[in-house]
């Protein structure tokens, strides 16, 4: 069937340059439950990228065992354990919430969105805290001293 | 009890850029928003430009940001913006909006988009004899999408729209939701032609701004599922 797709005239120098700041693409808008939860989705979508760029270019130096060593034994390091509990945060986050914007699009769960983002935020919590035990543990260690933290399942 | 009303003014002629304006308003818990903006014209400074033409939810006229998020003018309540005495309100043109002056948007682009989906009932073949019959289920499903004033609300609390002025907005997209869920009509390949694309369903990323500032409560974002649901199925049916 032939399309007729009317031409619409796009956003033209004169109008933005009248109101140039009113038509930015960031503007102060009220931030409710849905926008809270893309905006994180983005965040942490992005730092993962970030991150993946960085693991990956870890890996080049895979070919020489004392390079590989030495930068693993760097990873040990605190700095790496906040790091490595910021990656599980983001890794959980984003997973949930992916999970969250599966349902809507290809069940309809619209209606429940809100109920949703709490549902899945607890359990993000949960898989937060199970997950990061070690990380946070070792960072306890490291901060109040050996043997200050309670050693629940390691 | 008074409210300082703070209003974003532009005067394309006089400014640079626009401005917050401020005025002391006395008001009613049960006073419309509206009504502050109609005190201010008429009391304070007759130059303040809005649109407002029913002031009764219906003509979709004054959509505005008011308190940071896009809302009716008249279908919302003092009450439910200013807790009380010296209680600050403020009143902002839509975002995004090519503004013409003070909280006057051009609202062309918005129509455009609007056009673009074919808003109007494609049939096959030659009108029947008497009305296109409808079932109560098979209207159903159209109802909520057909009660759209197309006031803006929505389409201009979307991020999408504000970064890609081209995105058609939600507004639109649910008039095509409502004409390709409508039995009655045989355009859907049409109109799917024109929001399965990059400016059209697919940076709907379920945000729910829409679904906050719709006046009329409809729950946008899940006829937008169900269209992008309709997209993918019949585009994969056509290229097997």
């Amino acid at each position: 069937m032939a399309v007729d797709t009317q031409d619409r005239p796009t956003a033209t120098a004169s109008e933005s340059s009248t109101t140039a700041r009113q038509e930015s693409r960031f503007q102060r808008y009220r931030v409710r439950t849905g926008m809270f939860a893309w905006l994180m989705h983005r965040l942490t979508g992005v730092g993962l990228v970030v991150y993946l760029i960085i693991h990956i270019w870890g890996l080049t130096s895979l070919t020489d065992p004392e390079t590989f060593n030495a930068l693993i034994a760097k990873y040990h390091s605190p700095i790496f354990k906040v790091g490595e509990f910021a990656l599980l945060v983001a890794v959980a986050y984003h997973a949930m919430n992916g999970l969250r914007i599966v349902l809507i699009d290809f069940l309809g769960w619209s209606p429940k969105q809100k109920r949703l983002f709490v549902t899945l935020g607890a359990v993000t919590a949960i898989i937060i805290l199970v997950g990061g035990w070690p990380s946070i543990y070792s960072l306890g260690e490291w901060i109040f001293g050996p043997g200050s933290m309670p050693s629940l399942f390691l | 009890m008074n409210l300082n009303v703070e209003i974003k003014r532009y005067n394309p002629e006089e400014d640079e850029e626009p401005h917050w304006e401020s005025y002391e308003v006395p008001a009613d818990p049960l006073d419309s928003a509206l009504s502050l903006l109609l005190h201010v014209k008429w009391h304070e400074d007759g130059t303040l430009s809005f649109r407002k033409s029913c002031a009764h939810g219906i003509c979709g006229s004054d959509a505005m940001q008011i308190n940071g998020e896009n809302k009716l003018a008249c279908s919302v309540l003092v009450q439910d913006i200013a807790d009380g005495e010296g209680d600050t309100v403020t009143f902002a043109p839509l975002p995004s909006a090519p503004v013409i002056k003070d909280l006057v948007i051009d609202q062309s682009r918005f129509f455009e988009k609007y056009r673009d989906v074919k808003p109007w009932l494609i049939t096959d073949g030659p009108a029947p004899e008497r009305e296109r019959e409808q079932s109560p289920e098979e209207h159903a499903m159209i109802e909520e999408a057909s009660k759209c004033i197309m006031c803006g609300a929505c389409t201009h609390a979307c991020p999408s729209t504000w970064a890609d002025p081209d995105y058609l907005g939600p507004a639109a997209m649910l008039k095509a939701y409502r004409y390709t869920f409508d039995t009655r009509d045989d355009g859907a390949e049409e109109r799917l032609d024109v929001v399965d694309s990059p400016d059209g369903l697919w940076k709907c990323y379920t945000i729910f701004n829409c679904n906050e500032a719709c006046p009329k409560d409809i729950d946008i974002t899940r006829w937008l599922s169900a269209l992008k649901r309709r997209a993918a199925t019949s585009q994969a049916s056509t290229n097997a």
